[in-house]
């Protein structure tokens, strides 16, 4: 009755593996049994990943990409043969306040999580929906959304559109690629304890506020949002598509 | 346990579930003694608690049973505020009376308010109370809700007003519950193929119906609902608390 989480044969690209989340997901990936591809722009941190992976007993491979190069992506996608499932990681947020969002940050940041999202999104669907029994063993895209793909935040308009824009995506996606049995959901968390946020809640007042909105009173460890990605990437979760699982401590309840 | 991937594990936790003789809620009950999670089970007919406790106890985990109406509120009352062990309810009681909104019979509409609405909250304030009384350090508590809780579907209004109700009551119980570390969310499935929905699926226009809303070409099975359940019960969702899982392949992505 219970279906097991477990990757065994499964092969899964993550993007933005070297740290953070990514980091995260390719080894929990891993350990559920996927065969890894691990992309980063640094190559020390995807060394880091890959001999922690190697010594949980998987297997990984590293590439060194920067996303938001269309030509790098896909000499990437070419070197790979096969792909089952995408986790679409990479992303990043520079806060800000609306009426002094520097046009800079803006296209950075939409550039990075919305265009670099989709090229690497239809790149590895592209993989994907080639193999001959897709439909037979399915396949599974989570984006790394947020908490603020579902609701708005003080400072963080240009995060909101793009978070956003990646659920709209998403479902999308999902309509179109189920004839391929491949499902697309994406993953919304609140503050995880990443490099990423630590950097933010320096700020003590500020860390104080967003705790205020977690009702668990607590922010997300990194194993909380990969268990829940490597639940969306196996069958544990084959008839979950066009989704979200939000994994919020109950921020966008209230 | 690895380094970033968590079980759904359930050994020492005890769940109740009702409506457990039949299609989910049965299913949750086997499902949650294959994570090794103690059974609790509340249903109306002995002769299927009685099979059910030789499925539960293959797995070497204990089986308590109560034959009883959850409508019956003193005698569901003394029952769970007796309980010595409880961290996890599976809210499932519930039922179905598909009519055209303009012929909805008024005991039909009283039927589904008290089963699926009043019962559900009356089942989920008692079992939290206990969790609570019983100092317990986590409890989880999952309300079976539908893709009818999410939208609308034809002949389903009053299911509909009643399904929209528990996803309201969730996120609202997530709130007040959250200082005790008891999580609260509900699962959304589409049109499962349970005994009840067998009437349904056997009409061809129904059938069709289905299949034409779901974008992934399956049915979704009592497993693939069972698992999310489990998965929700478990400290691998230690940070879901007051969202959904939807898991209609995707009808409501739409």
């Amino acid at each position: 009755m219970l279906k097991k989480i477990n990757l065994k044969n499964k092969t899964a690209l993550v993007t933005g593996a070297g740290k953070g989340l990514g980091k995260a997901c390719a080894i929990a990936l891993a350990e559920a049994g996927a065969k890894v591809i691990i992309l980063s722009r640094t190559k020390s941190d995807l060394i880091k990943v890959s001999k922690i992976i190697k010594k949980t007993k998987g297997s990984s491979q590293l590439f060194v990409c920067d996303v938001t190069n269309l030509d790098d992506l896909k000499k990437v996608l070419r070197k790979i043969s096969r792909l089952d499932i995408l986790v679409n990681n990479a992303g990043n947020n520079r806060p800000q306040h609306f009426t002094k969002v520097s046009q800079e940050n803006m296209e950075y940041l939409t550039n990075l999580n919305m265009k670099a999202a989709f090229h690497v999104a239809q790149l590895c669907s592209q993989k994907m929906v080639k193999a001959k029994n897709r439909k037979k063993i399915g396949g599974s895209i989570i984006h790394m959304s947020s908490q603020l793909g579902r609701v708005g935040c003080e400072g963080r308009n240009v995060y909101n559109m793009n978070k956003f824009g990646v659920e709209g995506l998403s479902r999308g996606m999902a309509c179109e690629l189920a004839p391929y049995n491949i499902r697309v959901n994406t993953i919304c968390p609140t503050f995880v304890e990443t490099p990423m946020v630590k950097k933010f809640f320096k700020n003590k007042k500020f860390k104080n506020e967003m705790l205020k909105n977690i009702p668990l009173g607590r922010v997300a460890k990194e194993s909380d949002v990969a268990t829940a990605v490597a639940f969306l990437a196996a069958d544990s979760s084959e008839m979950i598509t066009g989704t979200s699982l939000l994994v919020d401590g109950g921020w966008t309840a209230q | 346990m690895g380094i970033f991937l968590k079980d759904i594990n359930l050994k020492g936790k005890t769940a109740l579930i009702t409506g457990a003789t039949k299609g989910l809620g049965r299913g949750a009950a086997i499902a949650i003694a294959e994570a090794g999670g103690n059974v609790i089970a509340i249903g109306r007919n002995q002769m299927e608690l009685n099979t059910l406790k030789k499925e539960i106890k293959k797995f070497k985990v204990n089986y308590v049973s109560f034959n009883c109406d959850v409508n019956n509120y003193n005698r569901i009352k003394s029952f769970i505020s007796k309980l010595k062990k409880l961290d996890i309810l599976v809210n499932n009681a519930g039922t179905n009376i598909p009519e055209p909104f303009l012929n909805v019979k008024k005991s039909s509409m009283e039927t589904l308010l008290n089963v699926n609405t009043k019962a559900v909250f009356n089942v989920a304030q008692l079992c939290a109370n206990q969790i609570i009384k019983l100092k317990r350090k986590s409890g989880s508590i999952i309300n079976i809700s539908s893709i009818f809780g999410l939208v609308a579907g034809q002949k389903r209004t009053v299911y509909s007003m009643t399904k929209f109700s528990v996803e309201g009551l969730t996120k609202g119980m997530a709130l007040d519950l959250a200082k005790y570390n008891i999580r609260v969310n509900s699962v959304c499935p589409n049109i499962v193929l349970t005994p009840r929905t067998k009437k349904y699926f056997a009409n061809k226009k129904y059938n069709k119906y289905v299949k034409d809303n779901t974008p992934i070409n399956k049915v979704v099975t009592v497993s693939d609902v069972a698992t999310s359940i489990t998965f929700l019960a478990s400290e691998a969702a230690s940070m879901i608390t007051g969202t959904s899982i939807v898991i209609d392949g995707g009808w409501t992505a739409k």
